[in-house]
């Protein structure tokens, strides 16, 4: 089987020009069936323009991006059809009850919606049925925030598109949220496509990243890898009143272990892995 | 399709109700004030009321208006009817770039739902209010005649109200259209909105003032209110069959290019 028909979401020499201004440039990238795919970069370095992309909202200038094999500007139908989205600022009817919008959104494409999920979603992301029966208006920014994860997943999608999905949440729904991921991580029939910038989010979270900077792609990964290759500031105390030796390791510390010959090592820290280190080498000139 | 033209009537429930009952209050307003003016047999000095360059412009047809039935038929082409049925047309039409501004389209298109569904729906919906304006028309005339007793005056015929009530029709179907596609072109749904406003208004005076300039007339073609000779159609001598044809082709070329371009845009 090829890796395109494997990959859940593909990318081809995508592009998208707004008049003179670069949207994304030849981007392309792959993310594959079951994998939580965390999709970063800075503002306006062209995320959510992708993420419009693969849901057809804009059309490309060229290049391709597919859904599990259907192309996303061909067969847009198709491909938005296995998709579950959560937009960036999502859009209210704000006459509209929780309930009624739910039942709205899933009545559109009319796919089917399992009760029993829905209600275990509400459950989970602490939707009450008093706030059900409230309108959109009356919410909370952080509640509109919940029903728009909830909009995405209730019809168990088999790709999940989610962009900036724990804007607004309380530290507890963030965590209901990285539940739900690992539930459906679990499962392995779900793939999400995530576009943050809360990186310790990413890293608790994700398979993999895709780091996007100007309109292209810089850097793809998984979380291992990179934990695996980060650069980790070392420091060692000696117990034999030589000054504390202050060092950076990448991979394991075992050779720097063992080049203490026997010293009597008194202590010993090593800096905890951060995504943000890895993510600023690639911001080091400061350009978008 | 069902889920997204409630939502659309929902969403305008309000404007469509205000704008249905004042048509049909209006209806009466207009029968009461004939109904008024023909029972003090007062007609003849409305005729003289009427401004010189419109009797000049309207010849013998301006005496139409100074007479019960001629008065009741106003009721289908005066300003301030055209105004609100334009108002409903454009309002209903104008909702694909509303939800463009709005980002509602990311929720709609992100499921698969085609685009032309979103066109669709809004020319369905605008069509249906539309025929609601027209039908709260008439029923106000029919209510209006009950309740004012004009048992004894000459009521329209029903045919003269119908081919009245079906140019209008036409007049704002074609405006509609106009509406569609202006909302396919704009990110803005007061962009779209103001712009066919301010040529809604262009039109309508462009056909008004031609009936006493006649250099008007060289561009007064151009204006969907030229195909609505309400008092011609009230003399009998209108080509009202060919003028509707013209509006509803005219509709259907703007909503054609609204299809093509809404399917070709980013949204």
């Amino acid at each position: 089987m090829s890796a395109a028909i494997d990959a859940a979401i593909q990318a081809s020499g995508l592009t998208k020009y707004f008049g003179p201004v670069v949207g994304i440039e030849e981007l392309s990238f792959e993310v594959g069936r079951g994998e939580i795919y965390g999709f970063l970069g800075a503002n306006g370095a062209g995320k959510t323009t992708t993420i419009r992309l693969l849901l057809d909202l804009l059309r490309p200038s060229h290049g391709s991006a597919s859904v599990l094999g259907r192309d996303c500007h061909r067969n847009s139908l198709e491909a938005r059809r296995q998709i579950g989205y959560l937009p960036g600022d999502l859009p209210i009817y704000p006459d509209m009850t929780v309930h009624d919008y739910l039942t709205y959104l899933s009545a559109l494409d009319g796919r089917p919606v399992d009760g029993g999920y829905l209600r275990h979603l509400l459950a989970r992301f602490d939707v009450s049925d008093v706030d059900r029966r409230r309108r959109l208006r009356e919410q909370s920014h952080g509640m509109k925030q919940k029903i728009g994860i909830i909009q995405a997943l209730m019809a168990k999608p088999p790709v999940v598109i989610l962009d900036e999905p724990t804007a607004g949440l309380d530290p507890l729904m963030v965590q209901a949220f990285r539940e739900t991921l690992a539930d459906l991580k679990r499962e392995g029939k779900t793939t999400v496509f995530l576009s943050s910038h809360v990186l310790t989010e990413v890293e608790s979270t994700c398979d993999r990243i895709g780091l996007v900077r100007g309109g292209r792609m810089v850097a793809t990964s998984t979380i291992e890898e990179i934990r695996r290759n980060a650069r980790r500031r070392v420091t060692v105390t000696f117990g034999d009143g030589h000054p504390q030796e202050v060092t950076e390791v990448t991979g394991p510390l075992g050779p720097l272990l063992a080049s203490f010959n026997g010293r009597i090592v008194h202590d010993i820290s090593v800096e905890p892995f951060r995504l943000e280190d890895y993510i600023a080498q690639f911001y080091g000139g400061g350009v978008r | 399709m069902i889920p997204l033209l409630r939502r659309s009537i929902a969403q305008g429930r309000y404007v469509l109700l205000a704008v249905l009952l004042l048509l049909f209050a209006f209806q009466l307003i207009i029968i009461a004030q004939a109904a008024e003016v023909e029972r003090s047999n007062a007609f003849a000095s409305v005729a003289n009321l009427m401004p010189a360059f419109m009797q000049r412009g309207l010849g013998s047809r301006a005496m139409l208006l100074a007479t019960f039935r001629g008065t009741v038929t106003f009721g289908y082409f005066h300003p301030v009817v055209c105004i609100l049925v334009a108002i409903l047309a454009m309002y209903f039409a104008t909702e694909p770039a509303h939800e463009v501004e709005a980002g509602l389209v990311d929720l709609e298109l992100a499921r698969a739902v085609p685009r032309h569904r979103l066109i669709t729906r809004s020319l369905l919906v605008a069509i249906a209010a539309l025929a609601g304006a027209t039908t709260m028309m008439a029923l106000g005339t029919w209510a209006g005649a009950r309740i004012f007793d004009t048992g004894g005056m000459a009521m329209p015929t029903l045919s003269l109200r119908v081919q009245l009530l079906a140019n209008l029709f036409a007049v704002a179907a074609c405006l509609a259209g106009f509406a569609l596609m202006m909302a396919t072109f704009s990110r803005r749904w007061s962009t779209s909105f103001t712009t066919v406003g301010v040529v809604a208004v262009l039109a309508y005076m462009v056909d008004f003032i031609a009936i006493g300039w006649p250099p008007m007339e060289t561009i007064a073609w151009l204006s969907p209110f030229h195909y609505y000779p309400a008092l011609s159609v009230v003399a009998g001598d209108a080509p009202t069959a060919r003028n509707i044809g013209v509006l509803l082709a005219a509709g259907a070329a703007f909503v054609t290019t609204a299809y093509w371009q809404f399917q070709r845009r980013d949204v």
